[in-house]
């Protein structure tokens, strides 16, 4: 379990996430949906340890980052290593010994190329597939089904309930509302760094519905300001 | 199109301020550096203008990049050509300079001919071929490392084949020196957060295993050559083994170095630290637990 208790990160002067308590249970996914910038990115390197921040996270696992597999929008790749040796640095990393990459390597990628020439969904999946082997009991998915082909994606959605299943919590965001719904327990709305609707399966629809309503209508009246005037 | 070149002065002054240095005090160093480098290497070489040509073109490649061309192709269309001759241009600028200075005319015009003409090739600088390495149990440093710069290695060995050759020593040692001085190159950019961040270990087992991989692959880098030195060299085996220690030595400052500075790259007071010990080696005693204690104070942040 993950409790997060008046989280507040600035940048500066910018208030980055305000007063954010959420508690993540075992067994459960949760979904963080928000526009670009509303703070996701930042409320999860908090989690992981990355930022300093006001408030509390605590966990039943400690350090709690010793037990989390965290996969970025945008995963880093240094130039000239395979996709192999990537999975084992990441595993050497929490001293984990994977004896046969290959066979373990579900998402058919060429393991022995270069990392860097992936594609970005490639790279997603390399990364997906490293943390699953570092057997986190934890996992933060930033954007997990973002240039992801359509197989891959069914295959993640899979994942996670295969996580959930095995007891382990997840959070994952993104901006395919329909495959947070098919996955999560319950999803978080983060606007401006806050918390500002929390909704469990049977309210989905409805969340989507709002979210749609002030997004999409407001930027489809700029639009047409902006083109047809 | 002037805006972009305004750009690429920004970022290079960006860079130097990254680097702790004042835009103003990096250029003069810098100028002062490559004047020195310039007349040292005029004043002992007979082929210098060649030679200093090659250097000049050296850096052309890195801007002449497949990636690089097609953004600047996308964004400056029919003005693609004349940026790219004139980012070229900058590049051998200050060598066709000191080729005036020193009155080598054809050299000058040759280097300002290459450079032009470079500008219509296009390199691919990630190749997909994969290199093998014996480094892969333990990734990153040597894996990435070895691949882009094999061809020092094969260099440092065929110049320590030549030492015993023309029985030369003193190349046998320089040999080793540049294979340590490879190695280290390694250790000189921090790596992403996510790739500390995900060790469970702490700090000052972080840095054991980093510096013990460290010890054991350039141990398989420095053998070939070592190994050749101390059979033909058998009575200077005690210098051979000297620079060999040094080279672990400089190789272990570096990377608590590195870490000393995580997650930004070594700043000028750490360079010149480095120069001091390099030419007082004694330093170490003192420099080497003070980089202990800062890199283990850094990492914390990411290691808890």
């Amino acid at each position: 379990m993950i409790t997060i208790t008046n989280l507040s990160k600035s940048f500066g002067s910018k208030q980055i996430l305000k007063n954010i308590n959420i508690c993540f249970e075992r067994g459960t996914v949760y979904g963080i949906v928000g526009e670009n910038g509303a703070g996701k990115t930042t409320l999860f390197r908090c989690i992981a340890g990355l930022e300093n921040y006001d408030g509390q996270i605590t966990s039943e696992l400690n350090p709690l980052k010793n037990h989390l597999g965290l996969l970025f929008t945008e995963p880093f790749f240094f130039t000239k290593i395979t996709g192999k040796e990537y999975i084992r640095l990441l595993c050497n990393a929490r001293k984990k010994e994977v004896p046969d990459i290959d066979n373990k390597n579900i998402f058919d990628l060429p393991l022995n190329q270069y990392a860097s020439t992936y594609s970005t969904g490639m790279k997603k999946k390399l990364t997906m597939t490293a943390i699953l082997l570092q057997d986190n009991q934890c996992f933060i998915l930033d954007e997990p089904f973002n240039g992801v082909d359509i197989h891959s994606n069914m295959i993640i959605v899979e994942i996670i309930r295969k996580l959930k299943d095995m007891g382990k919590t997840v959070i994952v965001s993104s901006h395919i509302f329909s495959t947070l719904s098919d996955t999560c327990n319950e999803i978080f709305l983060l606007s401006n760094g806050e918390i500002v609707r929390k909704a469990a399966r049977e309210d989905f629809a409805a969340l989507e519905l709002e979210m749609k309503k002030f997004t999409v209508d407001n930027k489809i009246e700029k639009l047409k300001a902006i083109l047809f005037t | 199109m002037k805006n972009y070149f305004k750009l690429q002065f920004v970022m290079a002054n960006r860079k130097l301020l990254s680097f702790g240095i004042h835009p103003a005090i990096g250029y003069f160093l810098l100028l002062l550096l490559y004047v020195l480098l310039s007349e040292l290497l005029f004043y002992k070489k007979t082929f210098a203008p060649y030679i200093y040509i090659i250097i000049a073109l050296f850096f052309i490649p890195k801007l002449s990049d497949m990636r690089r061309n097609d953004f600047l192709k996308i964004n400056f269309g029919g003005r693609y050509l004349k940026v790219r001759i004139l980012e070229n241009l900058i590049v051998v600028l200050p060598f066709a300079v000191f080729l005036i200075c020193k009155q080598q005319i054809l050299p000058t015009f040759l280097l300002i001919a290459i450079a032009i003409s470079m500008t219509f090739l296009n390199f691919k600088t990630d190749y997909s071929i994969t290199i093998p390495t014996p480094f892969g149990k333990k990734p990153f440093e040597f894996t990435a490392g070895f691949r882009n710069t094999f061809i020092l290695f094969m260099i440092a060995y065929a110049l320590a084949v030549i030492a015993i050759a023309v029985n030369n020593f003193n190349l046998g040692v320089f040999s080793l020196m540049l294979i340590f001085f490879t190695i280290v190159c390694y250790y000189l950019k921090p790596e992403n957060e996510y790739f500390v961040w995900s060790y469970s270990f702490t700090p000052a087992k972080f840095l054991i295993e980093k510096i013990k991989t460290a010890y054991l692959y350039s141990l398989y880098l420095c053998m070939p050559a070592l190994m050749l030195l101390s059979i033909f060299y058998f009575e200077h085996i005690d210098i051979l083994l000297l620079f060999a220690l040094s080279g672990y030595l400089y190789l272990t400052v570096f990377i608590l170095i590195k870490y000393a500075a995580y997650p930004r790259e070594m700043d000028l007071v750490q360079g010149i630290i480095i120069c001091v010990t390099l030419v007082f080696p004694p330093a170490l005693i003192a420099v080497i637990p003070l980089f202990v204690s800062q890199s283990v104070n850094r990492l914390k942040v990411f290691l808890k």
